[in-house]
């Protein structure tokens, strides 16, 4: 054991510290401005850190989200504002809430300042108010959140404002108990911007919060369909035969903007179409924006083919170049998607496999990156499952993530042409948004010999017919003898 | 995530994928094989019988691979994709 008497109780205490709320005061928020983008299934959320380090050599900032925005959140990204790439950053959870520790670029000396933004993506945080609405009514949603930001840092001067997209705001709660903090009004409002604040000398300890925290709800109009894809299967099969990555995506859609009043009526959907002044909470079309380089694309659902589709092409790129121009794929479901209804369809593309799988001649693997999901623009998807089926008789495979998955497993899937199956992957995951569009790599070794037993295989069943014939021409089925 | 990103660095890096046949070659390489079958399997038919088959297996030996090939090329410019 160490020499010193007071070793044992420092560690004891020390080893108490992540408990504590407070971080101590290593820094100090000159300002926090947090910014709330409305949107139908999701939210983004952007707050401006403008920190102060109070003590010398400062490499790792704190920001704190309670349990309840960490629960909502399904996607994290923090910079250094200004700059594109994101930094590292580790969560740590406690018992109030969750604190992120967010490692700078460099350390801060003492009264360094520094712009840090954290963004994330909010699913599923609105609700449609009223729950229902018939079908020439307006698209009315809520939202809530808390009205002050959380820091483990003193904050001297906050802010928080609300931006909804149509200028229209129903109402917004007036925040009670805040006069302590305000020098001007506590909430202001100027066209589809809520201002709350700004509130100045906050420091978010327990009790504070316990006795100054409010939430504050937004209520609005939102002018585009509020869609949830309820699950999303994306199975993408690789044919080196072929030479060809298809890639098809089954998917349930769900309206979840306020659920019809009343029936449909077809007159009124096409009178409001003739008017160009549809309902907001239709959704008549989406577009899809698609590799380029797409062949052969299909879109069905369970009665048949789905003919009102209209496909855009853009020619196909290198593997590994940025894409300067998308292939656009405009769907129109069999009929319009009105408030509470659902749709479930399946669409598919093929793309050249050079541009996805790249070849390592040296050690002879194989590398393929298949995208998670192709976004409809505004969506959350509620469950995703994205399965990469690969060549028969694949070894050695080994995959990573974008970003960390639900769960990942191996599979056999068998297919046309197989004798023994194909392996397959997969990954799940929930609440993806269009933050979550990276690529899935997958590697694996295939050898000739199992290039050539595909079609070996069919020229076995060829020889069984020529045996059987060989056999056959040597029986005498003569009934009598000549 | 250094890991994620210097394995997307080696994928982009990487040649592409070729296949051991051109895709635009295809329909015309299914096309010759399965013609060949065919007429190889008729002129297994017109073989005499003999008590050494050796002519037999030969030719259908030969009818079978090429069929093999044959098939897998035509699944493959139908659009299967095998």
């Amino acid at each position: 054991m160490a020499r010193r008497w007071w070793t044992l109780p420092l560690f004891l205490v020390s080893a108490l510290a992540p408990s504590f709320s407070l971080a101590g005061p290593a820094f100090e928020n000159t300002a926090i401005v947090r910014t709330i983008e409305l949107g139908g299934s999701l939210v983004h959320v952007s707050t401006t850190y403008a920190v102060k380090a109070l003590e010398p050599g400062q490499t790792t900032y704190q920001i704190a989200l309670s349990k309840v925005e960490r629960a909502k959140t399904s996607w994290l990204e923090a910079k250094v504002k200004g700059q594109t790439t994101p930094l590292k950053l580790s969560e740590d959870e406690s018992s109030a809430e969750y604190l992120l520790s967010i490692s700078l670029p460099k350390a801060l000396a003492v009264n360094g300042t520094l712009n840090l933004v954290l963004e994330t993506m909010q699913t599923h945080v609105t609700h449609p108010f009223p729950e229902q609405a018939a079908q020439n009514e307006p698209q009315l949603l809520k939202y809530e959140t808390d009205l002050f930001t959380i820091s483990p840092y003193t904050t001297l001067v906050q802010r928080t404002k609300i931006k909804s997209i149509a200028p229209n705001v129903i109402s917004y709660t007036t925040p009670h108990d805040v006069d302590s903090f305000v020098r001007d009004g506590s909430v202001t409002r100027s066209g589809g911007t809520i201002t709350y604040g700004p509130y100045h000398d906050i420091q978010t300890d327990t009790d504070f919060v316990a006795k100054h925290q409010q939430s504050v709800s937004v209520h609005y109009s939102f002018d585009y369909p509020v869609i949830e894809v309820e699950t999303l299967r994306r199975t993408a099969e690789i044919s080196h035969w072929g030479s060809n990555l298809n890639i098809e995506d089954k998917a349930h859609l769900h309206n979840a903007g306020p659920t019809l009043k009343g029936h449909f009526s077809r007159l009124e959907y096409q009178s409001q179409n003739f008017q160009r002044k549809q309902a907001p909470h239709i959704l008549s079309d989406f577009t899809l924006h698609l590799p380029p380089g797409v062949t052969n694309a299909y879109f069905y659902d369970q009665n048949g083919n789905v003919s009102t589709s209209h496909l855009r092409t853009a020619p196909s790129i290198a593997k590994g170049s940025k894409a300067v121009q998308y292939s656009v794929l405009q769907l129109r479901p069999r009929y319009p998607v009105l408030g509470g209804w659902n749709y479930s369809y399946t669409i598919g593309f093929d793309t050249p496999l050079q541009d996805s799988v790249s070849y390592d001649a040296k050690n002879g693997v194989y590398m393929v990156g298949v995208p998670v999901l192709t976004p409809i623009p505004g969506t959350v998807v509620n469950d995703a499952e994205v399965k990469i089926i690969l060549p028969e008789g694949a070894t050695n495979v080994e995959f990573v993530s974008p970003f960390p998955e639900i769960s990942n497993s191996m599979s056999t899937h068998i297919s046309y042409l197989d004798t023994v199956g194909r392996p397959a992957v997969t990954f799940t995951y929930k609440d993806l948004t269009y933050k979550h569009t990276g690529i899935i790599y997958v590697s694996y070794q295939v050898p000739l010999s199992a290039h050539l037993k595909k079609a070996l295989s069919v020229s076995a069943a060829f020889f069984s017919l020529f045996a059987f014939t060989f056999m056959a021409r040597r029986v005498n089925l003569n009934l009598h003898k000549k | 995530m250094d890991n994620y990103e210097a394995i997307q660095a080696l994928h982009n890096s990487l040649p592409p994928f070729s296949p051991y046949v051109p895709a635009s070659l295809l329909p015309s390489i299914a096309l010759i094989l399965l013609a060949s079958t065919f007429t190889l399997a008729f002129y297994f038919s017109t073989l005499p019988k003999d008590t050494f088959p050796l002519r037999e297996t030969a030719v259908a030996s030969l009818a079978s691979v090429l069929g093999g090939f044959g098939v897998v090329a035509l699944f493959c410019s139908a659009g299967v994709n095998v």
